[in-house]
């Protein structure tokens, strides 16, 4: 048994309403207990801020899409080299870096729990093996059903249980965590050289909207009782005068979970743009903002974009290709059979555009704009609005507003007559940052109730401490020292033990991958379907019984959220 | 001050030796002792290597001369990021080597292996015989090539000759392999016998092909001929790549055989 006492804390945990208390966390044999005895290592954090260990909920490390990204883009490479050390691989890469790079700096960053955004079913088995060796984070797939065929067709057919019951077979086949929506519809189409316009127009042959299939999944997400909710990217990212698309997607979210949201909107930013064409685009993250601050039922992430060289990398194949033709840069396509697609480009966001620069305020317009940090995530949909390494300097940027004025000051001049953010002097404190960055994020995936995102007593022991100290410093004017302080942790502690210290990395952190297995009756069963059945060996080019990801396939200490179904 | 390292026989010879250390700079600023060199994954002393022989003294590095005595085909990244003074290199050469190299002189009286002068900005080249691939190219993925400076090769050079680049000049006497000039955006290329599939996808830039240019792009446009006295030959003249959007390349060429 491991026992570990942190003394002289300071310490935020939002969802046990702890705002800033000195006090002692005591983790025994890998939870927060209530005392340790005597015999307890101990690390004085000397009233530094200790946060619970950080969860982003949309990011891109692990997977098929990321690893191409790696392909094509071996320059990448050259950035960000570091050599072996005793507990630590070498590492190299950017925007889209070896996988151990990935888990390194994101624990740096104390963060102890991240959420693959992206996870095609078909090709889930290399997800999984990524997330084997992200070795100090616990990892969680979103599983993509924005072109399921099955799941289109239950649509048409207006059977809500048949929508479901494809949805739970496939999450527990390909060990998901959480349903994900890239462009509904839309990926479907671009197998013929189309898109969707927006959330009404019709998919060919199969006669439905986006916006059913939205609402669709929304509900049968409910009758599975999925922990997460619905988690959708909006229908015609990145283009102008898309807000009023994002507007009507919001305007129709029923409000059904009384524990967390309904829908779960991500990279907003990229769905916040107003104007007709790039010529007049302009910022409507007052509108989004508004309608978010009147539904509840709403949670978002930013979706930021930071400036400098990055990859973008997304389902959206449609989008990826409009990229492509703007930068004329190298460009990957690729379709995933009855589900998705994908697509791939590098990127560079510079100061001396008016596009970028307005993108760049308006994931911070968003942010904060709305009302109640619970409901915006911090995030930048790593790495297509920045790679992750950047948030230390968006949480800089929220904190304090002489900073964004400063860097308001550096780009394109034009920027102000597009965008809101010289006006808004909001500045967040250390407890809005920690529900952005931790609890808000483990509350909408719905994952407090297996102890992440907090420090409650059988919650893990995931912890990180800054070397902040909350009464030395101004944000608003100690900018730097926020950057640097949220850069590198004196301490990340994963399920009670050291995983990184000032960046060295100690150990393996006993990663665990969350997935969810909902308890479906034989007559829901898929695999009894007979038409079910018949795709597989008409379409699909592996059978039926090689499609599910084994549970031996995947690391022993999986956690497996069961749930009690409607079907 | 003068240099001359001699590679000392070796039980595994074929071991890259990472020597990227071997520039007039540390010369200059460090102890023979100090200087280290990557044999495989061990780090050694340039002196477990190389006998070193050290005389003269300089100011700046524009007075320092390294001699490569041996094989030192296996030798890589020789030269990287050199400024100013001069390496003579009596065999072979490894790959790599003057990568990034922004001035100096650096003269290979053998063969040199692949990525010589890799995206280097400046100085000059001159290896007395053949080249190996990606001379004068950027690295993998890279965007652009040698950006300035000049290559000059007395022999053969292999495939994707200055891939990518974006100034400067290079000069091969003998003939190049496939796709010189592949991505160029500027700068010269000057190949006095043959190549093949010359500059696939080229944006800009000038290259001469007074040999033999095999397998011309469909996607290129010959708009006329022209006599060339510098070179005393006729030569066709193409435009290109028409595949890219940017298509302001030239493209000269003594004899012509369009596939
Ligand atoms: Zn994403």
């Amino acid at each position: 048994m491991s026992e570990l006492l942190i003394k002289n804390a300071y310490v935020i945990d939002p969802i046990n309403d702890i705002k800033g208390e000195i006090m002692d966390i005591a983790i025994k044999d890998r939870m927060i207990a209530d005392s340790v005895s005597d015999s307890a290592e101990v690390i004085d954090a000397k009233g530094c801020l200790t946060l619970p260990g950080g969860v982003d909920s949309h990011t891109h490390i692990c997977g098929t899409k990321v690893n191409f990204g790696r392909y094509m883009s071996p320059e990448d490479m050259r950035a960000g080299r570091g050599r072996a050390q005793p507990h630590m691989y070498p590492v190299s890469g950017y925007s889209v870096p070896t996988v151990y790079a990935n888990t390194y700096r994101y624990s740096a960053l104390g963060y102890t729990t991240v959420l693959e955004g992206a996870m095609a079913p078909l090709e889930a088995r290399h997800t999984h093996e990524e997330f084997f060796c992200t070795s100090l984070q616990d990892t969680m797939a979103n599983t993509l059903f924005d072109g399921n065929w099955s799941v289109m067709e239950a649509v048409s057919d207006k059977d809500l249980k048949r929508v479901a019951a494809v949805v739970g077979w496939t999450l527990a086949a390909v060990k998901g965590f959480a349903v994900k929506v890239t462009n509904p519809g839309g990926t479907e189409m671009w197998g013929w050289g189309k898109d969707v316009g927006c959330i009404h127009q019709k998919i060919d042959h199969f006669g439905i909207t986006p916006a059913e299939i939205i609402e669709y999944l929304i509900r049968a997400n409910e009758l599975l009782n999925l922990p997460h909710s619905v988690h959708l990217h909006c229908n015609n990212l990145g283009k102008p005068g898309n807000y009023k698309c994002t507007l009507e997607t919001m305007q129709r979210t029923p409000n059904l979970n009384d524990k967390r949201q309904t829908l779960y909107m991500t990279h907003v930013q990229f769905h916040s743009y107003g104007g007709t064409k790039w010529g007049d685009f302009c910022s409507k993250a007052d509108d989004i903002a508004w309608m978010l601050n009147r539904k509840p039922q709403i949670a978002i992430d930013m979706g930021q974009v930071m400036f400098g060289k990055t990859t973008t990398m997304t389902a959206d194949g449609p989008m990826e290709f409009n990229l492509y033709r703007l930068y004329n840069n190298k460009w990957s396509n690729h379709d995933v059979e009855l589900e998705t697609g994908s697509g791939i480009i590098p990127v560079f966001y510079s100061r001396k555009n008016l596009v970028n620069s307005v993108m760049w305020s308006i994931g911070l317009e968003l942010a904060l704009m709305t009302k109640n940090p619970w409901q915006c995530m911090l995030a930048t949909d790593n790495p297509n609005g920045a790679p992750f390494v950047k948030y230390p300097e968006i949480i800089a940027l929220l904190m304090s507003s002489r900073y964004r004025d400063e860097e308001f000051a550096k780009i394109h001049p034009d920027t102000g007559k597009r965008v809101h953010l010289p006006s808004l002097d909001r500045e967040m404190d250390f407890y809005e940052i920690a529900v952005m960055t931790r609890a808000a994020q483990a509350k909408a995936l719905g994952i407090t109730d297996i102890g992440k995102g907090h420090l409650g007593e059988g919650a893990y022991g995931d912890v990180a401490i800054y070397p902040i100290k909350n009464n030395d410093i101004d944000p608003s004017r100690d900018y730097s020292k926020i950057i640097e302080g949220f850069s590198l942790t004196d301490y990340t502690i994963k399920s009670g033990r050291v995983i990184s210290r000032h960046g060295n990395c100690l150990l393996n952190g006993n990663n665990r991958t969350i997935w969810v297995k909902p308890k479906i009756s034989e007559e829901y069963n898929m695999s009894n379907d007979p038409e079910f059945v018949k795709k597989f060996e008409r379409y699909y080019s592996v059978s039926m019984e090689n499609y599910p990801v084994e549970e031996e396939y995947m690391n022993k200490r999986n956690i497996c959220i069961e749930t009690e179904t409607g079907l | 001050m003068k240099i001359e390292l001699s590679i000392k026989p070796r039980e595994k010879p074929f071991i890259p030796i990472e020597a990227e250390s071997i520039t007039p700079a540390s010369f200059l600023e460090k102890m023979t002792e100090d200087i280290t060199v990557w044999s495989g994954n061990r780090e050694k002393k340039l002196t477990e290597i190389f006998d070193v022989k050290k005389s003269g003294n300089a100011d700046s590095q524009k007075d320092v001369e390294i001699i490569l005595n041996g094989d030192c085909s296996a030798v890589k990244r020789v030269g990287e990021y050199m400024k100013d003074g001069k390496i003579s290199i009596m065999g072979n050469i490894g790959m790599h080597c003057g990568n990034f190299m922004s001035g100096g002189l650096i003269e290979i009286n053998g063969d040199s292996d692949s990525w010589l002068g890799r995206e280097m900005t400046g100085g000059e080249i001159i290896c007395k015989g053949n080249t190996g691939d990606y001379c004068g190219s950027g690295y993998r993925g890279e965007k652009t090539g040698i950006k300035g400076g000049k290559i000059t090769i007395m022999k053969d050079a292999g495939d994707y000759l200055g891939e990518s680049m974006a100034g400067g000049e290079i000069i091969v006497n003998g003939s190049s392999g496939n796709m010189p000039g592949s991505e160029m955006q500027k700068g010269t290329i000057t190949i006095y016998k043959d190549a093949v599939l010359p500059c696939p996808n080229m944006r800009g830039g000038i290259c001469y092909v007074l040999g033999e240019a095999k397998e011309i792009l469909p996607t290129f446009k010959q708009t006329g001929s022209i006599y060339n006295s510098d070179h005393k030959r006729e030569l066709n003249i193409y435009e290109g790549d028409y595949a890219n959007r940017s298509h302001k390349g030239k493209l000269f060429a003594g004899k012509t055989n369009k596939k």
